[in-house]
C-alpha cells in the first residue's frame, strides 16, 4: 500500500504544478484587464450619462436630452477646434512620418554610432508635450526666438512670425508635434525596414537595382502594415492633443488654436459646466471611434484573408 | 505651507470624527481653510493671516492648491463631494452664489451686524456676498482694475507729463509714442488680459452702460452705441500692443516698459507690486486711474473673498466665528494689503499713514468717489460680474475680437450678444 501511496503522489506533483503553469498566466493577465478594463467601461458609461443631464459644478440627475449636445456643437469653439483638428491631424500625421521614415531609411544605412543617433532622436519622446510646448514658445517667439535670432545676424527683414499669427499658429503646433513625435515613427519604421528579409534585397542586388530603387519598389511596399499603424497611432495621438496646446499657445492667439480636448477642459473645469464638458468629450470620443473602428476592422480582416 | 504636527493632525481628525470629543477639546477654535494663494506676496500675506489667526488662540489649518484658481476650484468641488468641505475656502463674485447651492454655508449675519460691518462695505460688493440676503462670505482684499501706468522714460520721450484723462488724450498720447518708436500699450498674450481691456474702455466710456450691458446682461444696452464705441476702442488699443506677445503674461514686459521702450500699461492695482518686485522703484512709472470720458470717478471692482462652509464640529465652528471677525477688522485688512498691495475692503481705511504707495492711495480714494458717484462696477474679466459659463463665453468673443483684425467691431458685437444667449 505504502508504495502505491509513492507512486500516487509522483504522478500527482507534475499535475498540481502544471495546474499552476496552466493557470499562473491567467492570474497575471485578467485581475489588471477587467481592472482597467472596467475603469474604461464604467468612466465612459459615466460620462455618456453625464452628458445627457443638467449638470453644472456637480453632477445631478436629470435628463435634458440633446440639449448639451446641439449647445457645445453651436458654440464658435467647438467649430474652430474641430476645422483645426483636420489641420492638425493631415499635417500632423504626414510631416511626422514622413521625417520619421527620412530618418529611418538614414539610419538604416548602417553608419557609425547608430545607438547614438537613434537614441538622439528618441529623445524628445522622453520628454513631456508641455515641456515640448514651453521650448518651442521660446523659439517660436519673434521678440526672443529663431525670427529675433534671425534679424540680428543682419538679415533685418527675416520674418517667422506664426505663434501670434491667427491663422498660421495652428502649424507651429505641428512643428512642435512632429519634433516631438518623429523619433518614435522612425524608431517604428527602422524596426519594419530591419524586419525585411535580407535575401530579396540581395536578390534585387544581383540583379542590378540601385539603392534608391530598392527601398522604392522592394522595401517600402512591404512595409504597408507598419506605415498604417503609425499613422493611426499619430491620429489617435492628434485627436487627444491637449498639453501641447496649453503650453505651446494657450488656445491663441483668440481662440485660434484651440483644439476638441481643450474645449471640453474649457466646458468641464473653467466654465463649470459638467453637462457640457461630459457631451465635448463623447463627440471626442467619437471622433476616436471613427479612426480606430475601420483600422480594427481593416486588421481583422487582413488577419482572416491571410 | 504651514508645518503641521503629526499629533496634530491625528488630534485633528480624532475631533472632526468624534463630535464629544470635539466638544471636549472645543477650547481651542480651528479653522481648515483652502486658498490658490501658495507663494510671493500672496502666500506671504495669507502666512501672516493665520499667525494673526494663532495669536488670537486659534489652531491655523491651510492647504494651499498652487497654480489657477480652477485648480483650486477642483479641489474643493472633490472635498464637497467627499461630504468634507473646509470649514472657509477662497471663492470670489457671483460663484458664491453659484457654489452655495450646492453645498450648506455659514449664515454670518449675527456676526456681520454684530461689528456693524455692512456700513463699511460698498453696496455692489455686499450683495456678492449676500446673494440671498444672508451673509455667506466675507470679502479680504479689493483691487482696481482701471488703472493706467505710464512709463517715465516713455512719456519723457514724446515730452508728456501728465496721465491722460480722455480716451481722445489717451489715443493722442499713444500715437505719439508710437511715432517714436515706442510700442504704446505693454499688455499679456492671455485671453482674460484681452477682455480686461474691452472692459476698461467700455467702463472709461459709461459706467452705466457697463452695469447695464455687462452686470445686468441688459439686450438693448448689449447692441447700444457704447458697447459699440468700446469695440472700436478696443480695435485702437489691439493696433498697439506689442505684437511678439505670445500666451505670456504683460509682466515679462516690465523691463522693457520701465527702459521705455513701452509707454503704457492698463492693468489692475497689482501691476505696482509686479514692477517694484522686478527691482524699480516709484518714480520710474506714474500710475492713476484709466480714462474716464464721464470726468467723474469710476471704479472697476475686483475682490477676493472667503465663503464660509457648514460643519459638525464644534471647534471648527467656533474657529470660523473667530476668522470672521477677525477678517472685518480694519487692522486686520491693512496687513493684509500692505502684504499684497491691494486696498483694504472697509471705505473707512486711512491710507494716508506710512506704508501706503501712492498707487493704493489713488486707488482708495477713487473707491470713495466712485461709491459716491455711483460708479462702482465688477469686474468681467476677474469673475466678478457674471458666473464662469457667462464670463467664459463673452471673454471667447474679446480676446478674438482683440487677435482678429478682419472682425469688425459691429460683428464682434453681435457676437457678444450671441455667445451671452447661447451660454445662458
Amino acid at each position: 500500500m505504502p508504495r502505491d501511496d509513492f507512486a500516487e503522489r509522483v504522478r500527482e506533483a507534475p499535475r498540481r504544478r502544471r495546474f499552476w503553469d496552466a493557470i499562473l498566466p491567467a492570474l497575471a493577465i485578467w485581475p489588471p484587464l477587467i481592472l482597467s478594463a472596467g475603469h474604461v467601461v464604467v468612466f465612459t458609461l459615466w460620462t455618456a450619462w453625464l452628458s445627457f443631464t443638467p449638470s453644472t459644478l456637480l453632477p445631478e440627475a436629470g435628463y435634458v436630452g440633446w440639449h448639451n449636445y446641439t449647445n457645445v456643437m453651436g458654440t464658435r469653439n467647438f467649430h474652430v477646434a474641430y476645422v483645426n483638428l483636420v489641420i492638425f491631424g493631415v499635417c500632423f500625421v504626414v510631416a511626422t512620418s514622413a521625417l520619421g521614415l527620412l530618418l529611418a531609411i538614414l539610419l538604416d544605412q548602417r553608419v557609425r554610432g547608430e545607438n547614438v543617433f537613434r537614441t538622439i532622436f528618441l529623445y524628445p519622446m522622453a520628454i513631456s508635450f508641455v515641456v515640448t510646448g514651453t521650448i518651442w514658445s521660446w523659439l517660436l517667439n519673434p521678440g526672443i526666438g529663431i525670427q529675433r535670432l534671425v534679424q540680428g545676424w543682419g538679415w533685418t527683414g527675416f520674418r517667422f512670425d506664426w505663434l501670434v499669427d491667427r491663422d498660421m499658429a495652428i502649424y507651429t503646433l505641428v512643428i512642435a508635434g512632429a519634433w516631438q513625435a518623429a523619433g518614435f515613427a522612425m524608431a517604428l519604421f527602422l524596426a519594419g525596414l530591419r524586419s525585411v528579409d535580407g535575401e530579396i534585397i540581395k536578390a534585387a542586388q544581383i540583379d542590378g537595382a540601385g539603392a534608391w530603387r530598392i527601398y522604392r519598389r522592394v522595401v517600402l511596399p512591404t512595409m504597408g502594415p507598419i506605415v498604417l499603424a503609425v499613422m493611426v497611432i499619430l491620429l489617435q495621438m492628434a485627436i487627444k492633443t491637449f498639453d501641447l496646446v496649453r503650453a505651446l499657445t494657450g488656445g491663441g492667439p483668440g481662440i485660434a488654436t484651440n483644439m476638441p480636448a481643450t474645449v471640453v477642459y474649457d466646458f468641464m473645469f473653467q466654465r463649470g459646466q459638467i453637462g457640457r464638458g461630459a457631451a465635448a468629450a463623447m463627440l471626442m470620443l467619437l471622433a476616436l471611434v471613427v479612426v480606430i473602428v475601420p483600422y480594427q476592422l481593416y486588421q481583422r480582416w487582413r488577419g482572416r484573408s491571410a | 505651507m504651514v508645518d503641521l504636527s503629526r499629533r496634530a493632525v491625528l488630534a485633528g481628525s480624532a475631533a472632526v470624527a468624534i463630535p464629544g470629543v470635539a466638544r471636549a477639546q472645543a477650547g481651542k477654535p480651528r479653522l481648515t481653510m483652502i486658498t490658490q494663494w501658495s507663494a510671493g506676496s500672496d502666500g506671504a500675506a495669507i502666512t501672516a493671516l493665520g499667525k494673526l489667526f494663532e495669536q488670537n488662540g486659534g489652531i491655523w489649518q491651510h492647504s494651499p492648491v498652487p497654480g489657477f484658481t480652477t485648480d483650486m476650484m477642483n479641489k474643493l468641488r472633490a472635498e464637497i463631494m467627499a461630504g468634507d468641505p473646509p470649514a472657509a475656502s477662497q471663492l470670489k463674485g457671483p460663484e458664491i452664489a453659484a457654489w452655495s447651492k450646492i453645498a450648506p454655508t455659514v449664515d454670518l449675519d449675527g456676526v456681520v451686524a454684530a461689528a456693524g460691518y455692512e456700513a463699511f462695505v460698498a453696496p455692489e460688493l455686499a450683495a456678492l456676498h449676500k446673494p440671498y440676503g444672508h451673509w455667506i462670505a466675507l470679502p479680504l482684499q479689493l483691487y482696481r482694475i482701471n488703472t493706467l501706468f505710464a512709463s517715465k522714460k516713455a512719456m519723457d520721450k514724446v515730452g508728456a507729463t501728465k496721465l491722460p484723462g480722455t480716451w481722445a488724450e489717451f489715443n493722442d498720447l499713444a500715437g505719439k509714442m508710437k511715432a517714436a518708436g515706442i510700442i504704446p500699450l505693454a499688455n499679456g498674450g492671455i485671453r482674460w488680459d484681452d477682455g480686461m481691456k474691452w472692459e476698461i474702455a467700455l467702463n472709461g466710456i459709461s459706467p452705466a452702460a457697463y452695469r447695464k450691458a455687462v452686470m445686468e446682461l441688459d439686450t438693448d444696452a448689449l447692441m447700444g452705441p457704447e458697447v459699440l464705441a468700446a469695440f472700436e476702442q478696443t480695435r485702437k488699443l489691439a493696433d498697439w500692443m506689442n505684437p511678439s506677445i505670445a500666451a505670456q503674461s504683460w509682466s515679462v514686459q516690465v523691463a522693457p516698459f520701465i527702459r521705455g521702450e513701452m509707454g503704457m500699461v492698463l492693468m489692475g492695482g497689482w501691476a505696482q507690486g509686479n514692477i517694484i518686485n522686478g527691482g524699480f522703484t516709484f518714480a520710474d512709472f506714474l500710475s492713476g486711474p484709466a480714462p474716464q470720458d464721464n470726468g467723474r470717478a469710476s471704479y472697476i471692482m475686483n475682490a477676493d473673498a472667503f465663503i464660509f462652509w457648514q460643519q459638525k464640529a464644534a471647534d471648527l465652528q467656533a474657529g470660523q466665528q473667530l476668522f470672521a471677525k477677525l477678517i472685518m477688522q480694519l487692522p486686520t485688512q491693512e496687513m493684509y494689503s500692505h502684504i499684497t498691495g491691494s486696498i483694504p475692503v472697509r471705505t473707512d481705511a486711512d491710507l494716508s499713514g506710512t506704508g501706503w504707495s501712492d498707487a493704493q492711495r489713488s486707488s482708495a480714494q477713487g473707491l470713495k468717489d466712485a461709491v459716491k458717484e455711483k460708479q462702482v462696477v465688477l469686474s468681467l474679466a476677474h469673475n466678478m460680474a457674471q458666473p464662469n459659463p457667462i464670463t467664459a463665453a463673452m471673454i471667447d468673443v474679446l480676446t478674438e475680437f482683440v487677435h482678429n483684425k478682419d472682425l469688425q467691431p459691429k460683428e464682434a458685437q453681435q457676437r457678444l450678444a450671441d455667445a451671452i444667449d447661447s451660454a445662458r
